[in-house]
């Protein structure tokens, strides 16, 4: 990530700082096996980090009969395979001073590991040996089942804000299966069973929906060679089951309520918005900018700062693979009205939807967008990310100088357009987190 | 910030070995040597102290066109008393709205028109404030930093909202049950103490705080003497320095405000259990633990290395084998030391099913009753060692990270080459010196307990750990 010489030169001319920037992205090679394996290696020898990463190309979106599955299977990725049982793999990784850990969404499970790179031949090692010999025991998936019910008692039903999530998610898709939460529903997660997850193991878990993803300290050549020898065996599946459906057009602004004790309500709104890639999502980006990045953003200044009527407010632009949302939520003070809070939030979308923002607006905004960009560049598990995430999204990489480009490309008519093209009221949903009649005597959801 | 080469040859030997390297898995190979030796890089590094004893820190990173400044000072929550608790939070809020020639929406105006970022924060041990952007602006940063933290206008009707926020936020932490159970394990420890309570204060404290109060306070703890300047990334450090001299120059180099008494040792005398009820939760937030350690103190290394094996960070520690992944009580379980410049405390939290809340207790207890009279392995000491070397770097990997460690290092007083000296630090430390640490610091027979939850369950069965009080949110 060495800086080019011109941009000392380049530094003069404003808002073009980061086209004169080496996009690391261009040194990024690609090696595919012959079970087509997608390998993506990027050395940068600047830091004393590598980080490898394994994306696999499924998410909760893809789950069809038990909800959960995808982010189930993943906890059980560290749970022992054939050669390195039960917490072996941890404690080696460990006692190099290895960190790692994984994470589901709704499009995608990702495994990383970042380390120093004398240990990167382990960690390939281990990759390979559980992404090839992987044991599921009954007992071992009762136990982990336990601990992801564990996991969702604390990210979702104590905690008001995931309830707000769950609701609003459930409540803008009536179809897709974006509306299950990606750690499943309870009832779900107690009951599957090894079957269904072998099953989904041999359907996702193949070389050819894979993509390993390496940023930072490291030979590329010798992690490659390395990769070769222990994947190459790994058999190709047939192209994975897929969901069909979409999510069908809403014709009216739909509520939800949760009850639940807050002293702080909570609101939270979606619409539909387009999926990732399309021509809008840099309008969209801008307009997210615009509402909510910084106290002088239309909803910090309006609820949070001039009003007084919320601890937070926030509005972003949400790309996925298959569809998108725009949405916005707010964090009402203690004792404040919140149909006060949706109000002047509703104001505010009208206001953005009526008229273009003004010049400097737009010019804040992109440059807000220029700095989270560079930003996101600064460490390998970043740069890892980035690369596997544009490949399985847009299969290439998208240069950073075209991404700013689409950006300054956005006029102020273009952010009014993407506004009252998709934040309509009738396009919207909308919860409420508030305490119920009982004080909320049904909070604490599924047990 | 390159790592030391010395570990190389050790690495390509191994990397280009024979026969013996194919065939054996890597697992079953002894580890690479655990790296030593420096790990910031001098020639980045560059200090100075002006003559009114402002200390200067420039990292320069010439990667992406970015650039980090602040200033940190020695004190911070610590500093207030009980009556008070708020003041510093209140203060730092206060700063960044509004200085110089700029009320509060021109000031966050002038940042968010740069896409840069303008925090001001008290943390326990020191204030701070930190501007970020491209280092393109920097001389505007610079502007908006040095009038931050000489010219805060400390608007009354700025301080007003101020306060309600602070008083909406403490309200709030009443919806967090983490929040819940780290506010009462703060209050069972240190009740009548500052430390007894959150960093943003109490209501009561907060509702009486106006402008002038923290207008005093900024000028007791923002002295010269008592800070420190630094800034990281694309900037180089002559061109800090002049701007440091013409913007702090004439800032008078003032008194360090005097520490006040540190918190009661032990604590507690004996166990107690509270519950703080909340009916409606599906699980038991549970907090164990006691006085700890302070920044400073000298088995700070062992103390660490020690609570690293107990439930330190990664699935395998002694607490996490036994609890997530032999029981399935829990997602997580973690021990800590809260290191201040005064002790703060030790402790181990954790969340579980509130029926499982006794078993987990249960579990958690017997635990810290085997590291305080049973033995510590070789094999349990070598593998932190080397975790905690390695994880060390990999903490450090951006400029910005290894100067925030620079600077926590400056607010303690802490010797300033403590980070390249940590892996040998750690690499002395003996399996004597952890056991010593165990024995001395864990005291399972008389820990504080805390549980969130449905007392109406949980006061039952907990039955037999301690005298038991109930208390509401």
């Amino acid at each position: 990530m060495r800086r080019a010489p011109l941009l000392v030169l380049a530094l003069c001319l404003a808002s073009q700082a980061a086209g004169a920037l080496e996009d690391p992205a261009a040194r990024t090679r690609t090696t595919v096996l012959d079970n087509g394996l997608r390998i993506l290696t990027l050395e940068d020898r600047t830091t004393p980090v590598v980080s490898y990463q394994t994306w696999v190309d499924v998410g909760s979106g893809d789950e069809a009969r038990w909800t959960g599955l995808a982010h189930l299977f993943e906890h059980m990725m560290f749970r022992g395979s054939k050669r390195v049982p039960g917490e072996l793999r941890d404690a080696l990784l460990r006692a190099r001073g290895s960190r790692g850990n994984a994470y589901t969404s709704s499009d995608v499970t990702v495994y990383y590991e970042d380390t120093s790179a004398e240990h990167l031949p382990l960690v390939i090692e281990l990759e390979a040996e559980r992404f090839r010999n992987l044991v599921i025991s009954p007992e071992v998936l009762d136990t982990e089942r336990q601990v992801v019910l564990e996991e969702r008692r604390m990210r979702t039903e104590d905690n008001p804000r995931g309830r707000l999530f769950e609701a609003l998610l459930s409540l803008t898709f009536v179809a897709h299966p974006y509306r299950t939460p990606t750690i499943g529903w309870a009832s779900d997660v107690e009951q599957v069973g090894v079957g269904p997850c072998l099953d989904f193991f041999h359907s996702y878990y193949a070389p050819n929906n894979v993509v390993i993803s390496i940023a930072g300290d490291f030979d590329a050549d010798d992690a490659v060679a390395r990769i070769r020898r222990h994947y190459a065996g790994w058999q190709r599946a047939p192209e994975p089951p897929r969901n069909p459906t979409h999510e069908p057009t809403q014709t009216g602004e739909r509520r939800a309520v949760v009850h639940l004790p807050v002293r702080g309500p909570l609101l939270g709104v979606a619409w539909h918005a387009p999926p990732s890639g399309h021509p809008d999502g840099p309008a969209l980006d801008v307009l997210s900018e615009i509402l909510s990045s910084g106290r002088t953003s239309r909803l910090q200044r309006k609820l949070v700062y001039e009003e007084q009527q919320a601890l937070y407010a926030y509005g972003g632009y949400w790309e996925l693979r298959h569809a998108g949302l725009f949405y916005a939520g707010v964090g009402v003070r203690p004792g404040s009205d919140p149909s006060r809070s949706e109000a002047l939030l509703f104001a505010e979308i009208e206001r953005v939807r009526g008229a273009p923002p003004t010049a400097q607006e737009l010019e804040k905004a992109k440059r807000g967008f220029e700095v989270s960009l560079i930003g996101g560049l600064r460490t390998s598990n970043a740069l890892a990310s980035r690369n596997a995430e544009e490949l399985l999204t847009f299969g290439r990489i998208r240069p950073l100088e075209e991404r700013l480009a689409r950006i300054r490309e956005v006029t102020e008519q273009d952010v009014q357009r993407v506004a009252a093209r998709y934040l309509l009221p009738e396009k919207r949903s909308i919860v409420h987190v508030i305490p119920g009649a009982e004080n909320g005597a049904n909070g604490g959801g599924a047990r | 910030m390159r790592v030391a080469a010395a570990v190389l040859p050790a690495f390509l030997a191994l990397a280009l070995g024979g026969c013996a390297w194919r065939s054996t898995p890597a697992w079953e190979l002894p580890p690479p040597p655990v790296r030593r030796g420096p790990v910031v890089d001098a020639d980045r590094l560059h200090r100075a102290e002006l003559a009114n004893g402002l200390r200067i820190l420039v990292f320069e990173d010439d990667r992406l066109p970015q650039l980090g400044l602040g200033i940190a000072v020695r004190r911070g929550v610590a500093l207030e008393s009980v009556e008070e608790a708020g003041l510093a939070t209140f203060t730092a809020e206060l700063m960044g709205r509004g200085a110089g020639g700029r009320d509060a929406l021109q000031l966050a105006q002038v940042v968010d028109d740069l896409g840069a970022s303008l925090d001001t924060g008290a943390g326990w041990d020191s204030l701070s404030v930190t501007v970020s952007g491209l280092s393109r602006d920097a001389e505007t940063l610079f502007g908006v930093l040095a009038d931050v933290v000489r010219r805060p206008r400390f608007d009354p009707s700025e301080a007003d909202k101020v306060r309600g926020e602070l008083l909406a936020v403490l309200e709030g932490q009443k919806d967090s049950p983490a929040a819940l159970g780290r506010n009462a394990f703060a209050r069972v420890l240190y009740d009548g103490h500052r430390f007894g309570l959150p960093v943003e204060g109490s209501a009561q404290a907060v509702a009486k705080l106006r402008a002038p109060a923290a207008r005093a306070f900024h000028g007791r703890v923002f002295q010269a003497g008592d800070a420190i300047l630094y800034a990281t990334g694309d900037v180089r450090f002559a061109e800090v320095r002049a701007l440091a001299e013409a913007a702090f120059g004439d800032w008078p180099r003032g008194e360090s405000p005097p520490l006040p008494p540190p918190p009661p040792s032990p604590v507690p005398a004996e166990r107690q259990v509270v519950v703080v009820d909340r009916p409606d939760l599906a699980q038991a937030q549970i907090l164990v633990g006691h006085e700890g350690l302070a920044r400073a103190d000298p088995e700070r290394v062992a103390a660490l290395l020690m609570n690293e094996v107990i439930g330190g960070s990664g699935f395998s520690s002694r607490l996490m084998s036994r609890v997530r992944a032999e029981e399935g009580l829990a997602y997580g379980v973690y021990s800590f030391f809260a290191m201040r410049r005064a002790p703060g405390p030790f402790g181990v939290s954790t969340s579980t099913r509130v029926p499982a809340a006794r078993r987990a207790l249960d579990l958690l207890l017997a635990e810290l009753e085997r590291a305080k009279h049973g033995t510590f392995s070789a094999e349990e000491l070598e593998s932190v060692q080397r975790l905690a070397a390695g994880g060390f770097v990999l903490g450090l990997e951006t400029s910005s990270a290894v100067t925030d460690a620079l600077v926590d290092l400056d607010v303690q007083a802490l010797p300033a080459d403590s980070l390249d000296t940590y892996r040998d630090r750690v690499a002395h430390t003996t399996l004597d010196d952890v056991q010593a640490a165990a024995r001395e610091l864990l005291h399972p027979e008389r820990a504080a307990i805390v549980v969130v939850g449905p007392a109406a369950v949980l006061v039952p069965a907990l039955e037999g750990l301690g005298p038991t009080r109930v208390e509401q949110p």
